[in-house]
């Protein structure tokens, strides 16, 4: 057969749940027209395809900017041209996880600010709640619009060698990476004409406008045009990119720290006309930095008086601030109590099982067992200050021994989890590499909606289980199919 | 519209600007360093451009390479043309959802043109006239993508009034140094080439034949650089569309911030308008470049002051 060119050499890693690939070495029915597509192109084609890519990704300025030695330098995040299949029905599984998920989690971030039941009930223990350093007390008692605190969550998805999806971990603060499910979808039209037709995939356009009608749905004020902000740190933030897409594409104002002033507990924006009252801010400023009055004095991200502002209830901030408490990894292991406890729901996604360092009984199994684990900081992200067992060398454990004794509350343990593999267009052939998913979910008024797509995240380095764009991930187009 | 987004869009289009007017000089005085008898000297460009000072300049005002190395890719240099692209880039990026994908496509492209080791290769080793017109084409299509694609709206008049601005400043300096040469060197006033040159590095050559018909005259030359109202590189011409964008954004301005400006920028035209050459060189040229430099350098400031929030 003619796929041979590529597809012969394809060898599956043993004992991981390849997306492509069936138990008996044959591909699956939803990879079937993305094969047949692929394998009439000649290596020379792909090449042509991969060059492309990396084209429209550069003029486009679609990078980040690292800064070494004074001089900014241009860089894409890595790119593969395979697009990652997901079935309906497994589509389906997924999206109902998410909701439950997220409404459990949703109803944790309100008990929690206000009556505390769940820990009244002796389902999540207090300390835990009050040592993470993303609980607010300013969000005490604080009625926040419907009731929502997480308008946007970005939760990672793995699956295990059986093919079983988990929760990797919960991004409930402000998520990054929906720009490049929008625009590695984009770029996929250019590389692969026709094939999106003719595979039946679902589209992902509707996720601005189903964001701009849930931001405009917050207006504290009932009036015809609210004005409506997407607060920025500024364009060398890491993902400066993201925060004008999102702004183009719904048409709102973007604005940093600076172009905004708290007068009176109400927040405006300097205009070339005067001042300007802001209805809703759509921050990707983290809380820590959000009002120098409240959280650290240092910051020039923020807005001096923001936070008195939205308490009063003249601005709306999304997501709400203090959701950091809802996904830290030691809250994390409660999740699937938390969705027995509001729901009265078995959950439909499970968990990673989670070992809390600061339980001396764990503490003791997980040190036994390390070279199986992986060890997690609690607020940690972007995979720093990670340590994956099997691949850590006798002193990077004992040094990380040293560490995690400081502060037990701090660390979680994981056993290692084979992450499932999806084909890569690797310099002329297709090699399987490790990859996760993150679905965007967006909690409005009207309830949970999920763009069908998300991104994929993928370990472009053999035998890595690190998908993070700090560690040499990339990402790939993710196609749901109908 | 955001003040700091009107601050960026004006800075985005001086410094495009800038780097256009600094492009093309490089490249009239480069030819005109391959077509002189005598030792040609970069002083004037570096004056003009760099901000250099009489020592600085004097390290590098023989050597073309150098001084071209030193303009275009010079990274410490605060005005070559690869930091002034930076700025503009960065300006552009922090109002990128106010600008075209087209534009902001352009920009990038500019930049990383500009970027390019290989320029820098090609800048030293070959033509380097070759080199500065691949840079000028890019600005032209910068030109041509915001004619094309950019809504006529408050953007688009916060960037007129920016080009115009640095284009009026860049013409007042060029003039005032070539002429305080003269007075250093009175041969040169009757030097055809040295004319000739000044024309062309502001593109007014062709249009200087048309109109005068004896020959170089440091006179003429000057009312064609400050009072020919259809010169686009002239002091009025300048002005007028300072006024003319300016008078855009009468209804998206604060009353008291849009009389004050008005006036100032009134007051300004009608002071060249009703100039000629005879009351200039009657006032002093020095003296009446001084003047208009200065209610440009005010007009930025007004701006900075009443739009941009930055007082």
């Amino acid at each position: 057969m003619e796929e041979s060119a590529y597809f012969d050499k394809y060898s599956p890693i043993d004992n991981v749940w390849d997306e492509m690939y069936g138990t008996d070495a044959n591909v699956r029915e939803h990879y079937r027209k993305v094969i047949d597509y692929i394998s009439k192109e000649s290596a020379d084609d792909l090449n042509k395809k991969e060059e492309l890519a990396k084209r429209l990704f550069m003029s486009q300025g679609i990078t980040f900017t690292v800064y070494n030695s004074g001089e900014g330098i241009e860089k894409i995040f890595p790119f593969d041209i395979i697009p990652r299949i997901i079935t309906a029905s497994e589509w389906a599984f997924v999206e109902r996880g998410i909701k439950q998920r997220l409404t459990a989690l949703n109803l944790f971030l309100k008990d929690i600010y206000h009556n505390q039941f769940i820990v009244k009930d002796g389902i999540v223990p207090i300390d835990i709640i009050y040592s993470c350093p993303h609980f607010l007390r300013e969000m005490y008692q604080l009625q926040v619009p419907y009731d929502i605190y997480v308008h946007i969550s970005g939760i990672d998805l793995i699956r295990d060698h059986d093919g079983t999806f988990y929760v990797l971990e919960d991004n409930l603060r402000t998520p990054s990476g929906v720009s490049y499910m929008l625009e590695n979808r984009e770029i996929t039209k250019r590389l692969f004409p026709d094939l999106l037709p003719q595979c039946s995939v679902r589209s992902v356009t509707e996720y601005p406008s189903i964001l701009y009608k849930n931001l405009l749905a917050l207006s504290p004020r009932q009036i015809q045009n609210p004005t409506i902000v997407l607060l920025t740190p500024g364009i060398y933030n890491s993902a400066y990119f993201e925060h004008t897409t999102l702004a183009r594409l719904m048409g709102v104002e973007l604005v940093e720290g600076r172009d905004l002033v708290v007068n009176n507990h109400k927040v405006y924006m300097k205009t070339t006309t005067g001042l300007q009252q802001v209805d809703v801010i759509y921050r990707r400023v983290d809380d820590e930095f959000l009002d120098p009055l409240v959280f650290n004095p240092e910051s020039m991200l923020g807005v001096a008086g923001l936070m008195g502002a939205y308490r009063k209830g003249n601005v709306a901030i999304v997501n709400a601030t203090g959701t950091g408490v809802a996904d830290d990894k030691a809250v994390y292991a409660y999740v699937p109590d938390m969705i027995r406890y509001y729901l009265n729901e078995e959950p439909v996604l499970k968990n990673v099982p989670t070992h809390q360092l600061g339980n001396p009984d764990e503490r003791a199994y997980v040190f036994e067992n390390l070279n199986k684990m992986v060890v997690k900081k609690t607020n940690g992200s972007g995979g720093y200050g990670m340590l994956m067992g099997h691949a850590a060398s006798e002193q990077e454990i004992e040094d990380y021994k040293k560490e995690i004794l400081k502060d037990p509350r701090n660390f979680i343990a994981q056993p290692t989890i084979n992450l499932s593999a999806a084909p890569c267009y690797m310099q002329g052939s297709l090699k399987p590499r490790r990859v996760d998913l993150r679905p965007y979910a967006l909690y409005g008024p009207d309830g949970i909606e999920i763009v069908p797509g998300g991104l994929t995240r993928v370990a472009l380095k053999e035998g890595s289980l690190v998908v993070n764009s700090s560690q040499g991930g990339g990402s790939k187009d993710t196609w749901v199919l109908t | 519209m955001l003040s700091r987004v009107a601050a960026s869009f004006y800075w985005l289009s001086r410094y495009i600007e800038r780097s256009d007017g600094l492009l093309r000089m490089l490249k009239i005085n480069y030819a005109s360093s391959q077509d002189t008898v005598q030792e040609f000297t970069w002083e004037p460009v570096m004056r003009i451009f760099a901000g250099l000072d009489a020592d600085e300049a004097e390290a590098l005002e023989n050597d073309s390479r150098a001084v071209l190395k030193y303009m275009v890719t010079g990274k410490n240099n605060s005005n070559s043309i690869l930091n002034i692209i930076t700025l503009a880039r960065e300006n552009a990026r922090g109002v990128q959802e106010h600008i075209t994908k087209d534009l902001w496509q352009c920009l990038n492209e500019y930049y990383h043109t500009v970027k390019d080791p290989r320029l820098d290769r090609a800048l030293q080793r070959e033509d380097p006239i070759s080199v500065l017109d691949v840079l000028i084409k890019q600005v032209m299509l910068y030109y041509g993508t915001v004619e094309i694609t950019m809504e006529r709206g408050e953007g688009r008049a916060f960037m007129n009034i920016g080009k115009y601005l640095e284009r009026a400043i860049q013409s007042v300096d060029i003039l005032d140094t070539k002429f305080s040469s003269i007075s250093e060197n009175p041969d040169l006033l009757t030097d055809t080439t040295y004319w000739k040159h000044l024309l062309l590095s502001l593109g007014g050559y062709e249009l200087y034949l048309k109109t005068y018909r004896e020959g170089f005259e440091s006179e003429n030359v000057l009312e064609q650089v400050v009072l020919n109202v259809d010169f686009p590189r002239s002091v009025i011409y300048s002005v007028n569309n300072i006024q003319r964008y300016f008078d855009r954004l009468k209804n998206e301005s604060n009353v008291d911030d849009y009389r004050e400006m008005s006036f100032q920028i009134g007051r300004l035209q009608s002071r060249i308008k009703y100039s000629s050459v005879k009351s200039i060189k009657a006032e002093g040229l020095h003296l009446f470049l001084t003047q208009i430099r200065s209610e440009l350098y005010s007009i930025g400031n007004s701006l900075n002051q009443h739009y941009f929030a930055n007082s």
